[in-house]
């Protein structure tokens, strides 16, 4: 590790610090409870509640929640508990894989542009403008389209979305640590581009990419609902939050179970990914807030 | 100031061009011949053969784009698989509705947004603020279908006042559309209200410490006067510019809205069409959706510019 000494306003956090922005703030700490809660549900939920979440019983059609059925049956008689739990994977996967995506992504397209400049610099650019002139949600849903309903493409698509956001960021931070004089040194040094950039220049702006992709976190997991919710996500049977809202919405007078769990799992998991994203925002950037 | 907005307009000329370029890709994209793509499966030969040739399928792909910006650019988006019809006129149509509901949204947002952000900052660190901040957080974590779907069960399901769905033209029954229109609305405003306050609060912060409104208050103002006079005219800037990313936002949130409340605009349109394989229609309305937002996006500078002369000025 190469701990540059400079005038950056970005000193490393200590663990104090950590733990008193994490813990030590309501809104925070709540932030930390929630995002465990829906890790843990996506670790542990299968044996928390071993109940198949595919299993269809038909002596139990839309049964209301009750002891068996905590949050009920949906129409083909399934456990809504556990059909919750088992969504909830596919949920944060979702949003794992398509925030890291696009933050690896768009943190290289945005070092390339920062540190080199000129038509590179115009080309990339541009083109994240491009992505960026379309409603992301349009963009990410004629994507699935195009490419057919799955897991994969979803997670394509909302990388896609997001990339420019990381891009822009991460050539904004490049500008500006690319022209400072430990930079510098490394040049004259006879250091090789890649290991500046890498080595360098990279570990000075990953504060605010890591920030935004928190806050990121909360809109891929909303999005991904979006996506599963109009049929274009994650395919029944296995079950999303989002393609669960999508059955209830058929059975609202009879059910309305069925559209109160799923839309409180998405709200409560969001819910926690913005407060940890408030809380991660305070910590790197204290002007804020 | 005339430099200003050339310039700006002149650099909507790569955006519009890239654009495009993904909006004529996207139909590439789809496994197979963009001819069957665009006709459906059951077109017959010679309507696929007749397409090609207007395509130009057989020529580069640069004639092939330039042939069909040539047609996009005289109107000709080609035509739905789904009976027919002219993919222009069907944009057109979708166009009102999605409009009358975005105006509402904006309305319904401004409306909670811009009074409970004032507020909210003026009293900074007390439990309204706190209330009104952490309601904002719980606007932005909600997906918008989902507080349709519990305005269904609310409004339609257990107390019978409004229609679940549908659209009744605002001329030939101004009661039925507005009672429509008011839970979709509500839906597409509540997210957008959200993101609203929480900017109109810190921009307030941020104006309500400067110099000059100290001096106001210090030279005697009323505390209301300071806020609304001074204090809040400047802080629209910021709130003006996110109003509009919101606004173009609000583009992509009608797909949803108008998905679970059936209401007939663009976005239902693009995602019917999606279901039906109906790719002209779809490639139509994305591009229409995209350059409709870049045009927001240029009027919210141009708005900015009104609100801020020294952006004129710079």
């Amino acid at each position: 590790m190469n701990a540059p000494a400079t005038a950056l306003a970005e000193a490393p956090v200590s663990a104090r610090r950590w733990r008193a922005t994490l813990l030590g703030r309501p809104r925070a700490a709540m932030g930390v409870l929630l995002v465990g809660l829906a890790c843990l549900c996506a670790i542990a939920g299968p044996f928390l509640w071993p109940l198949d979440p595919n299993a269809p019983d038909f002596a139990a059609i839309l049964s209301p929640p009750g002891p068996g059925h905590p949050f009920g049956t949906d129409d083909l008689g399934r456990d809504v508990l556990a059909r919750i739990l088992n969504g909830s994977s596919a949920s944060l996967l979702v949003g794992l894989v398509s925030v890291a995506g696009a933050l690896l992504a768009g943190t290289l397209i945005g070092l390339v542009a920062g540190y080199f400049g000129g038509w590179a610099d115009t080309l990339l650019m541009r083109m994240m403008d491009v992505i960026f002139a379309f409603p992301s949600i349009l963009l990410a849903l004629a994507i699935t389209a195009v490419l057919g309903p799955s897991l994969g493409n979803a997670v394509l698509a909302i990388a896609v979305v997001n990339l420019p956001v990381f891009a822009r960021i991460a050539r904004a931070q490049t500008l500006v640590v690319g022209q400072l004089d430990f930079v510098e040194a490394r040049r004259a040094l006879g250091f090789g581009t890649a290991d500046i950039l890498l080595r360098t220049v990279l570990p000075n702006i990953t504060a605010p990419l890591i920030v935004q992709g928190s806050l990121l976190f909360a809109s891929a997991i909303i999005t991904e609902s979006y996506l599963s919710f109009l049929g274009l996500g994650v395919q029944p049977p296995t079950p999303t939050w989002g393609n669960m809202l999508r059955t209830a919405i058929s059975f609202l007078d009879l059910a309305p179970w069925l559209a109160w769990f799923p839309g409180i799992a998405i709200f409560v998991t969001v819910l926690g990914f913005n407060l940890l994203g408030d809380a991660l925002r305070d910590l790197f950037d204290p002007r804020e807030g | 100031m005339a430099a200003y907005l050339t310039s700006r307009i002149a650099s909507l000329v790569p955006i519009l061009f890239g654009t495009s370029l993904v909006s004529f890709f996207l139909i590439r994209l789809v496994p197979g011949d963009p001819a069957v793509a665009l006709l459906g499966l059951e077109a017959d030969e010679r309507a696929i053969a007749a397409l090609r040739a207007q395509l130009a399928l057989d020529q580069p792909l640069v004639v092939q784009y330039l042939t069909w910006l040539g047609r996009v650019l005289s109107g000709d988006f080609g035509r739905s698989v789904q009976g027919g019809r002219e993919v222009l006129p069907l944009l057109v149509g979708a166009l009102g509705p999605t409009a009358q509901l975005s105006f509402a949204a904006a309305i319904v947002s401004l409306v909670i947004a811009i009074p409970a952000g004032i507020v909210a900052a003026t009293r900074r660190d007390t439990a309204v603020d706190y209330g009104a901040s952490f309601a904002a957080l719980c606007g932005l974590s909600m997906p918008s279908f989902w507080l349709g779907i519990l305005l269904i069960l609310a409004f339609s399901v257990h107390l019978p006042w409004l229609p679940a769905s549908g659209y009744v033209p605002p001329l030939s029954d101004p009661l039925g559309f507005i009672s429509h229109l008011v839970l979709p609305a509500l839906t597409l405003g509540a997210a957008l209200a959200a993101a609203t306050m929480r900017m109109t609060r810190s921009a307030m912060l941020e104006v309500l410490r400067s110099d000059y409104v100290r001096t106001a208050r210090a030279k005697g103002i009323p505390g209301r006067l300071v806020v609304w006079r001074h204090a809040f005219r400047n802080a629209r800037i910021p709130v003006v510019t996110l109003l509009g990313i919101q606004f173009g936002q609000l583009l992509g949130g009608v797909v949803i809205t108008e998905t679970v409340f059936s209401w007939p605009g663009i976005g239902k349109l693009t995602v019917d069409a999606i279901f039906a394989r109906d790719y002209a229609v779809v490639q139509g309305a994305v591009l229409l959706t995209a350059t409709i937002f870049v045009l927001i996006n240029l009027a919210t500078d141009l708005v900015y510019t009104v609100l801020d002369p020294r952006v004129r000025l710079a």
